[in-house]
């Protein structure tokens, strides 16, 4: 369960100030799939970075299993992302000149998992996105859908319980975005992990549980958390 | 993350950068091929000179000069010094040893004899139907390792006996140099002139050759002189100085120690008394001074190398961390902390270090193993060999260029491990 109580966050300082989250609260159930949507600038991409422990807004707490992450320390922070999350990006970040397996292995390395038990978890993260026979190629070679198979196989290595996808289909044609969506809400579905996607693409929040509206730092509107729809 | 995984991490980096990884490890290459070298000549260098000294002075012998006050403005006139006002050391003069102190040094416990330095100084050297040829003669130390072309000396010399020189052998016209044995061959000296004889007068002094030495890489009094005992250098330096001034003046004498470990104590007590005592560690020592100078210098000139390729390392790696913000922010993103990040440029940094030290090292022991026999030839050094390298020596030539590579890493390490992941994941 991942409780945002609150969170303000500016950038700037004084009369260049820039409220970039004004205050935002809600509440996401385990296993839930959840839209944050917003325009470019709107906030969005600071909620989800906030949500992550990458940024510190400076008012609120972020509650993850009944810890404010937001007090840990900065290693405990790294860890605990190391060991729950993992994020997808509109431009993969993966590196094309090594090979799928050392891609993939990262979060491996990051998360300290013993090296017997990696190559295991590796193929399984290959074989759920259908990249198997891939292993052993550099990335470079992949198509952009592959790409983002890949790093979707990399997100999911460690079995996080909570999946950050930053537009994840943003780079993508409509086909090959379907197929990548469709990983995703396999992971959330098959191992009940928590998948919060940030876009603007309707058609993809739409396929999610709930959607978080947010215009300008502030939530516009949430649909189907808590029970709740409908402007809050 | 683990060390390990870092390290491999750092490694795989390395290789998808193959040339500009190279050409950084080729900078620090220089300063290690130049250190490596330098130290392998040092060494080389100090063990030749050991064993040239070791070959040519005696354990058990101290050279002893008498101690002579740095003469600093006008002197009191003293009648015993011998003025060496158109000598090499300028004005001044040289406290010398007289054959009464010769006697006293002899009853020092522990001396077991003391032999002036005679210095005989001869005319030529002649044998039956032959040419003059200008001679040297040095006196004959059982202790100083000599090889022969022929015939050979067991222990000592007689008076009556010469040891030639191959070369001496050659220009007296015998066959070969065993046919040198057991001839006969003369040595003349001068008479100096004094009040009692002022007109010069000469004199024939023989001997049987009793060997010939070789040229040897080593045995320096092999090479210039031919060789005769102690007696019958005493009777020529007497033929040539009796009623001179200097008669009976010695400026060097050879202390002879019944013990080689006492020689040190014997020198102190010989300082006691006034006089320098030089042991064959001493020459060793003043000889290594220079060595250890000229390698100093060459040092200075590796070190020189690696400060440059220090600032290479600096910006090569700098360079690699703004290329690689976006990896950079992904693995803390992924949970990295900036420790392991930083330490992923570190490691990196001593990889570079590495290969450049192994390519540096491994080059100037490939060129120095092709060299060696070339430097021996040009030198004329025999089979004896100046470049020794020790692996020892490499290897901690390679983990010090390592270290000096991963201090150079820290700056960019520091920048990659501070760089704050949104930043660098924000697209377009």
């Amino acid at each position: 369960m991942i409780e945002v109580k609150g969170i303000t966050k500016t950038y700037g300082k004084k009369q260049n100030a820039f409220l970039a989250l004004d205050n935002v609260s809600f509440t996401i159930p385990e296993g839930m799939t959840v839209a944050i949507i917003g325009k470019s600038g709107s906030g969005k991409s600071t909620l989800m970075h906030a949500m992550s422990g990458l940024d510190r807004p400076e008012i609120g707490e972020v509650v993850i299993n009944g810890e404010n992450i937001l007090t840990l320390k900065q290693r405990k922070i790294d860890a605990f992302r190391a060991s729950t999350m993992s994020f997808i990006f509109q431009s993969f970040f993966i590196q094309p000149n090594e090979t799928c397996y050392d891609n993939v292995v990262l979060p491996l390395e990051i998360a300290e998992v013993p090296r017997n038990k990696r190559r295991a978890k590796v193929e399984a993260a290959l074989a759920a996105v259908e990249l198997t026979d891939k292993i052993r190629k550099k990335a470079a070679t992949l198509s952009g859908g592959q790409k983002q198979r890949l790093a979707i196989a990399r997100a999911i290595v460690n079995e996080p319980k909570i999946l950050f996808a930053d537009e994840p289909t943003g780079n993508l044609d409509s086909v090959t975005g379907a197929v990548v969506e469709e990983f995703l809400f396999n992971y959330s579905k098959t191992n009940n992990a928590t998948l919060i996607v940030v876009t603007h693409d309707p058609e993809l929040a739409e396929k999610c549980d709930a959607r978080i509206e947010i215009v300008d730092g502030k939530i516009q509107a949430i649909y189907g958390l808590d029970g709740k729809s409908g402007t809050v | 993350m683990k060390i390990n995984d870092t390290i491999q991490r750092a490694g795989r980096s390395l290789r998808q950068a193959k040339a500009r990884t190279l050409l950084t490890s080729l900078a620090i290459g220089v300063g290690a091929f130049t250190i490596t070298l330098s130290l392998a000549g040092g060494q080389g260098g100090r063990e030749y000179t050991d064993s040239i000294v070791s070959a040519n002075t005696n354990v058990n012998e101290l050279v002893v000069t008498k101690k002579s006050e740095v003469p600093t403005g006008i002197q009191e006139y003293n009648p015993d010094a011998s003025a060496t006002s158109s000598g090499p050391l300028g004005g001044g003069s040289i406290a010398t040893i007289s054959n009464e102190e010769v006697a006293q040094l002899e009853k020092i416990d522990g001396v077991e004899s003391v032999t002036p330095n005679y210095a005989p100084s001869v005319n030529y050297v002649t044998t039956e139907g032959q040419k003059k040829y200008d001679a040297s003669v040095s006196t004959y130390t059982k202790s100083v390792s000599l090889e022969y072309a022929a015939g050979s000396v067991d222990g000592t010399l007689a008076s009556d006996e010469i040891i030639l020189t191959e070369e001496y052998a050659d220009v007296l016209g015998y066959k070969n140099h065993a046919d040198a044995i057991g001839k006969q061959v003369t040595i003349n000296a001068t008479k100096l002139s004094t009040s009692f004889a002022p007109v010069p007068s000469t004199k024939d002094f023989t001997f049987k050759v009793k060997a010939v030495s070789s040229a040897n890489g080593l045995a320096f009094r092999s090479q210039g002189s031919m060789l005769i005992s102690d007696a019958a250098a005493k009777e020529i330096y007497t033929y040539v100085n009796e009623d001179t001034s200097m008669f009976g003046k010695f400026i060097l004498a050879s202390v002879r120690v019944t013990d080689a470990d006492r020689a040190e104590e014997i020198k102190g007590i010989l300082d006691g008394k006034g006089y320098d005592a030089q042991t064959a560690a001493d020459v060793l020592g003043t000889i290594n001074t220079f060595i250890n100078v000229l390698l100093g210098i060459l040092l200075g000139f590796g070190a020189l190398a690696v400060l440059t390729s220090v600032f290479g390392i600096i910006n090569t790696q700098y360079i690699s961390v703004l290329e690689r913000t976006q990896q950079i922010g992904l693995m803390k993103a992924l949970g990295m902390s900036g420790r392991d990040v930083g330490r992923l440029f570190k490691y990196e940094a001593a990889w570079v270090g590495f290969l450049g030290g192994a390519i540096g090292a491994g080059f100037a022991f490939v060129i120095g193993t092709i060299a060696n026999p070339l430097i021996s030839k040009a030198l004329d050094l025999g089979d004896i060999y100046l470049l020794k390298f020790d692996p020892i020596q490499v290897a901690v030539v390679i983990i010090g260029l390592i270290l000096i590579s991963v201090a150079a890493g820290i700056f960019p390490a520091r920048k990659a491990s501070r760089l704050d992941p949104i930043e660098a994941l924000r697209t377009e």
